[in-house]
């Protein structure tokens, strides 16, 4: 992993990257799904927030996310343009399960767009899919074959609300189509993620990835002097992403990479 | 859909006596909150020079400082408040006796509760000492008087320092592991013992290694300790304890200690019961915060066993909940529950909840509220100090555009619990107990120091500043010095030396400090946080009316500016609703504004719905304003409240303006018809029209002249006989096709229309111009000019005074002062401040060309109105006129014409009603201002309290912060040399309580040294 880092840190872009979204939500989960494919069950609040680092291979190019995963409580919510400032990426995540969390989604898309960085590139996530789908066996395993396939029309298919079975979908508050309609109105990538199962997940930092006008960023870095930085830093920073792309190295990166 | 809060506007300083009490930990006086305090009902308190000595021979050194008497505590502090203190519930004073000593020494012995003699010579001049005595000896029957005296000895059983203290024993009793966790719980359960309070750790063990945390020996220090010095109520705080503190507490002792350290213990003493009397009485009610918990308890410390049960995170539920119900405005906030989960396994529920009283009201204040104040502050305290004492981290920082707190936010938020391994968080948490808040910014400091070299420099952004911090964090358990020869330097690990460093370097930043740049700063945080929320309640508005961006938050500042003044109650969520909306309505709480506050933000905002008087007295001109009242407002109000709540929103403020201010001359007449219209049945009734009239003379009611009240009485003359005109042809035309009698038509029938209306007032020019412009234009988002400066100079000593006492009651008194004096001068003048002001002229404008035949017109209600306007008298000559006055002179002046009248119609009675009534109707402002007799009893007093209030201000500015930077210098007197032995733990224990020996400054000279020496045999004075 070490060389990967070292030989990819010229070709490198750093992407500054912020979760928001309302309490218990699952931002934290999402992030740590994406960065050490793990899931925890019980996983304390986030205070203040959580910086994490994930690589992220697009083409020729490797992308550095730098995540912000910010509190989710409502008071918190004063801290928020701390880490929203200068953000190239921000991941809205509501709880499918919550019809509150996609009007507090909203609201924070609606500040985003005034308040931050003018080209952000935004996604919304409804996470916890799981819970509105048939336990058992074909979900995971669907899941996994899908997001292999899937990246291009991910927004579009809704392909697993035909699963949409008796019990677990009736614990669904939000409806997908009307996510769907609001995402596509505000401007903003859609995807329902679950970080429990890892559905959809590596999806919405691929899709980001594609979005990003990359050289915009290269260029203003450039302009700042700043991205020789990003090789001392990655020094500095041990614990951070490295492992899992070994661990789990496939997944982010064939995502990534198409 | 957001919520304003105007808490922080009302901040204020405490007091040199606050600060007292927080300092010794009292808890503040129950219901003094709000409540203006009567000082005769303040029981008195008073501090006094004295010398503490312990009763016992050689056990302590005595030490000078002032004793306090604050009922119900007595307490002391050495003079460098820090070496020694103690405080005490008077009602755990056994025993008091006045010591027979040399010549000219006034000695007192206490005997406490636990059988510690403290001996107390009060050094002040004999009649200080006298009167401190009684004052004593008077709080002290009090208590016995309250029965207090009876409730130490159940609450002292709660206590497991008393355990400890009566085993003596060393080492774990039988039913103790080693660290301190019981074997048997069952068996405890039935046991004498069991009575003492304590947390989850006894049933699920404690975090950490029992033998590296040492727990044996700690125990075995405290014992001694606590057997010489008093404990949970009586503790004395020598210098000993607080290094006893700093090695860390034993686990079982942890909770009591915390509780006794931070104060806490004193309001679990004082309110027995309390915390089950909320619960039960809360039992069931569910909440925004009961929710907002509910998610977090299985996300508190998951990894502690004790959170793993049901028994845990009931334990969790119910402290958390039960501090929402005590403070609802407050609620929850995350991090409470790491701070709370945390606690609880060394404290009982209840402990726990008075610790998180103390740590959200007093040690951490503000950091949980809903605007996080306190954290936003404090965080910038931090930065300023990080600025002021490591500059080159704070320029690197500032090159590289790096943000210290998104680091340091969560140390403060949750004492660094969740930022380092737990065992070393609780070690720092100990300290925070014990020295108080700085520790936080100590530790954070000596964090950033620590590492500080090279590594923070290189730091290039955010990231790698967390990164960095994290792995400092992570490897605290590890060897400072690895690398040492010394097996005894090598046993130090990062974190001890964290701890020390941090204490001994750092010891310059002090309370006093600390409180001082909060005060430098938190105006700039309320700034920050005020306009915050208010572009998030702009953008969270559905829509914006026809208003621009700007406007809206004009409209936003007048509503801030009325919930100043009136603070409406907290915000509540919704009512529950039967139907699900699914929309999450439910989960939104959003801030309403009753009428009292809506009158405000109107008269904020509309000329008319505000008195403005301009007076001059010969010192300064200021405008004073007050809040009207009429009917109207209330009216306004209500057509405002479209959901009906009987509360408004920033929302409906926006869409009721945005419905009157971009009106043309239609829209306004429909506007102040439906508005009229109760019922909206598209008809006013006969007293609907009246009110309408008054409402026009309300809002006319200072304007000059008699152009306005004129147009008013064409108005009513010509809607009357519209209205009766136009009735027949709804169908009631009497057999000659004559009107119908008026006196038939019920004053509750549908009279007039909106057609009808609005030609009666196009008649008229000035109603015309009215509607045309004047209305909407009446209504003003710019900020009032504001002319309330007073004729001082603005800036020097006197500029300070001014503004330090300008609060509002104070500058009425200075106004109510000048005043006064501006009319002994015959220079005080009144005038009415128009709130249209377009017809100045004394001439009345010519009425249109009436609609109505002169046939169809009464004579007599024209005759009478010329009448009124003829006898209005001018004005500007007489120098407090009032058009209240003018006009309570034109309705009398119509009465005689009335009598003389007898072809009596029924509009003619009800304008005369109408115009009689406003003479009254006007409210409280339409007397003229009362003459100098009635304000001259408030104001002579007044000049003394302005003086008073002055020199408060300037003895509360603080002193300069850094004065005692003089510790640490003989630092080595350690006794390291006297033995040989090896390393024992008990003595590992001593190594590192010694290392924390400062040098403490017992403030005697040897002479008084021996004097205190003598008094250990005094006998007392029979
Ligand atoms: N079933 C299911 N549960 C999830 C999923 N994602 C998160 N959770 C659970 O939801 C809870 C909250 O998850 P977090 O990731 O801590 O939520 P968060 O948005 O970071 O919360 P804050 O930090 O408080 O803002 C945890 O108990 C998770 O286990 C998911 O995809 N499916
Ligand atoms: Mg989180």
């Amino acid at each position: 992993m070490a060389d990967t880092a070292a030989g990819s840190v010229d070709k490198s872009v750093q992407v500054k990257l912020v979760l928001l979204g309302e309490a218990a939500v699952g931002k934290s989960s999402v992030v740590s799904r994406f960065v050490s494919n793990e899931f925890q069950p019980n996983k304390e609040p986030t205070i203040g927030a959580a910086f994490l680092t994930q690589k992220c291979r697009l083409e020729d190019r490797v992308l550095r996310y730098e995540i912000w995963d910010t509190a989710g409580q409502e008071r918190f919510h004063s801290l928020a343009p701390m880490y929203y400032r200068n953000a190239q990426a921000a991941v809205v995540v509501y709880d499918v399960t919550k019809a509150s969390s996609l009007e507090k989604a909203k609201s924070w898309v609606k500040e985003l767009q005034r308040q931050a960085n003018p080209n952000i590139v935004i996604a919304l996530a409804g996470n916890k899919i799981d819970l509105v789908q048939l336990s058992g066996s074909s979900s995971t395993g669907q899941t996994a074959s899908e997001s292999e396939d899937e990246a291009d029309d991910a927004t579009a298919t809704p392909g697993e609300t035909t699963t949409s079975g008796v019990d677990p979908e009736s614990l669904r508050q939000v409806p997908r189509e009307e996510a769907q309609a609001y995402a596509t109105e505000a401007g903003l990538l859609f995807f329902e993620t679950s970080a429990k199962t890892g559905e959809g997940i590596v999806e919405i930092f691929t899709e980001i990835a594609k979005k990003i006008p990359i050289e915009h960023i290269l260029a203003a870095a450039r302009g700042t002097g700043r991205p020789g930085a990003a090789g001392g830093r990655a020094g500095a920073s041990g614990q951070e992403s490295s492992v899992n792309l070994d661990g789990d190295a496939n997944k982010p990166k064939d995502a990534c990479n198409c | 859909m957001a919520t304003i809060s105007t808490a922080l506007r009302h901040f204020k300083e405490p007091t040199k006596d606050q600060l007292t009490q927080i300092y010794f930990s009292i808890p503040p006086a129950p219901q003094t909150i709000g409540a203006p305090v009567n000082p005769q009902d303040e029981v008195e308190k008073m501090d006094i020079n004295a010398v503490l000595s312990l009763g016992i021979a050689g056990e302590e050194d005595s030490y000078a400082g002032k004793l306090y008497i604050m009922p119900p505590y007595l307490a002391f502090a050495s003079l460098d408040r820090k070496s020694v203190r103690f405080t005490i519930p008077l009602c755990t004073i056994r025993r008091v006796e006045r010591l027979n000593a040399r010549a000219g020494i006034y000695a007192l012995s206490l005997a406490t509760w636990h059988g510690v003699k403290i001996i107390v010579q009060l050094t002040s001049l004999r009649p200080t000492a006298d009167l401190f005595c009684s004052l004593l000896r008077d709080a002290l029957k009090v208590e016995l008087q309250r029965g207090q005296m009876k409730a130490v000895k159940p609450f002292v059983k709660t206590c497991y320092s008393e355990v400890i203290a009566a085993a003596g024993s060393t080492g774990p009793t039988e039913n103790e592991r080693e660290d301190g966790s019981l074997i048997n719980e069952r068996e405890s359960g039935s046991d004498s013992d069991a009575v003492y309070h304590g947390g989850l750790g006894l049933k699920y063990k404690f975090p950490g290694d029992a033998k590296k945390l040492r727990e044996a020996s700690k125990v075995k220090l405290w014992t001694s300790y606590l057997q010489t010095h008093g404990r949970n109520l009586t503790l004395l705080r020598y210098p000993q304890c607080t290094r006893l503190v700093q090695v860390g507490l034993p686990n079982r002792l942890r909770g009591e200690m915390w509780e006794t350290l931070s104060g806490s213990i004193y309001l679990r003493f004082a309110n027995p019961g309390y915390y089950e009397k909320l619960l039960v009485e809360n039992a069931g009610t569910v909440t925004t915060s009961t929710e907002e918990i509910e998610k977090d308890l299985h996300r508190s410390l998951p990894e502690y066993a004790g959170y793993q049960h049901e028994d845990g995170i009931n334990s969790l539920r119910r402290v958390l909940q039960a501090y929402s119900f005590k403070n609802p405005e407050l609620g929850y906030c995350q991090a409470m529950n790491i701070l709370a989960a945390a606690i609880l396994i060394y404290m009982s529920e209840e402990q726990a909840f008075w610790l998180l009283e103390v740590l959200c009201d007093r040690l951490l204040p503000g950091y949980y509220a809903p605007s996080m104040h306190g954290t936003l502050l404090d965080q910038r305290v931090f930065e300023s100090l990080v600025q002021r004492c490591l500059p080159m981290i704070h320029d690197h920082f500032q090159e590289v555009d790096v943000q210290l707190s998104v680091a340091s936010l969560p140390w403060f938020l949750s004492l660094f619990i969740n930022s380092m391994p737990m065992v070393f968080a609780f070690r720092i948490v100990d300290c925070f107990f014990c020295m108080g808040p700085k520790v936080l910014f100590q530790v954070g400091f000596k964090a950033i120091l620590k590492i500080n070299g090279e590594k923070l420099l290189k730091i290039q952004d955010d990231g790698g500043f967390l990164n960095l911090m994290r792995e400092y964090f992570s490897n605290l358990g590890e060897s400072a010095h690895p690398d040492s020869s010394d097996t005894r330097a090598r046993a130090i690990t990062r974190f001890q030396e964290l701890l020390l460093v941090s204490f001994r370097e750092f010891s310059v930043i002090t309370d006093e400090m600390i409180q001082s740049e909060r005060r430098k700063y938190r105006g700039e945080i309320i700034h920050s946080i005020e306009s915050f929320s208010r572009r998030s309640a702009v953008r969270n508005l559905k829509t914006l009316g026809r208003f621009t961006k700007e406007q809206a938050g004009l409209i936003y500042d007048a509503l801030y500016r009325a919930m100043c003044m009136a603070p409406p109650p907290p915000a509540a969520p919704p009512p529950p609703t039967l139907v699900n909306s699914g929309d999450g309505g439910a989960e939104r709480i959003e801030t309403r504004i009753g009428l009292k506050t809506f009158k405000i933000f109107l008269s904020e905002i509309a000329t008319w719905a505000r008195d403005e008087k301009i007076v001059m007295n010969g010192f300064q001109q200021r405008i004073d304003r007050d809040v009207a009242e009429h009917e109207f407002i209330d009216r306004l109000f209500y057509f405002w409240d479209t959901s009906c709540r009987g509360a408004l929103s920033l929302q409906d403020l926006v869409l009721g303006l945005d419905g009157v201010m971009f009106n043309d001359l239609m829209e306004n007449i429909e506007w102040f018809f439906n508005i009229h219209d109760k019922n909206k049945d598209g008809f006013l009734t006969k007293d609907e029209v009246l009110t309408l009239s008054e409402t026009f003379l309300f809002i006319f009611r200072f304007e000059v002249g008699d152009a306005y009240l004129g147009a008013v009485s064409r108005f009513m003359t010509n809607a009357f006989e519209y209205g009766d005109t136009l009735l027949p042809e709804r169908g009631e035309s009497g057999p000659n096709g004559e009107p119908l009698s008026p006196q038939t038509i019920s004053p509750n029938q549908p009279y007039l229309n909106l057609a009808t209306f609005r030609m009666v007032v196009l008649a008229d020019e000035v109603l015309e111009s009215f509607y045309e412009t004047d209305l909407s234009a009446s209504f003003k988002l710019e900020l009032m000019p504001d002319l309330d400066l007073p004729a001082l100079p603005a800036n020097g000593l006197l500029g300070d005074i001014w503004s330090t006492i300008a609060t509002d009651t104070n500058k009425k008194m200075f106004h109510a002062f000048t005043d006064e004096i501006g009319k002994t001068i015959g220079k005080h003048q009144v005038i009415h401040r128009p709130s249209i002001g377009r017809y100045t002229t004394l001439e009345e404008p010519k009425a249109r060309e009436s609609l109505v035949t002169p046939a169809m017109r009464h004579s007599t209600s024209k005759s009478s109105l010329r009448e009124s306007s003829s006898t209005s008298p001018t004005l500007g000559s007489s120098s407090t006129t009032t058009l209240a006055s003018a006009k309570s002179t034109s309705s009398t002046t119509l009465l005689p014409s009335d009598t003389g009248n007898t072809s009596t119609s029924t509009s003619e009675t009800s304008l005369l009603s109408t115009s009689t009534s406003i003479g009254s109707s006007g409210g409280p402002h339409s007397p003229p201002p009362p003459p100098a007799s009635s304000i001259s009893p408030s104001t002579s007093p007044s000049v003394p309290r302005i003086v008073q209030v002055a020199n408060a201000a300037l003895m509360e500015r603080t002193p300069f912060a850094i004065d005692d930077a003089k510790d640490d210098e003989d630092e080595s007197e350690d006794d390291f040399d006297d033995a040989d032995e090896d390393l024992d733990d008990d003595d590992q224990v001593m190594d590192e309580v010694d290392a924390f020996l400062e040098a403490h400054d017992s403030g005697l000279t040897d002479a008084d040294r021996q004097v205190a020496k003598d008094l250990l045999r005094a006998e007392p004075v029979k």
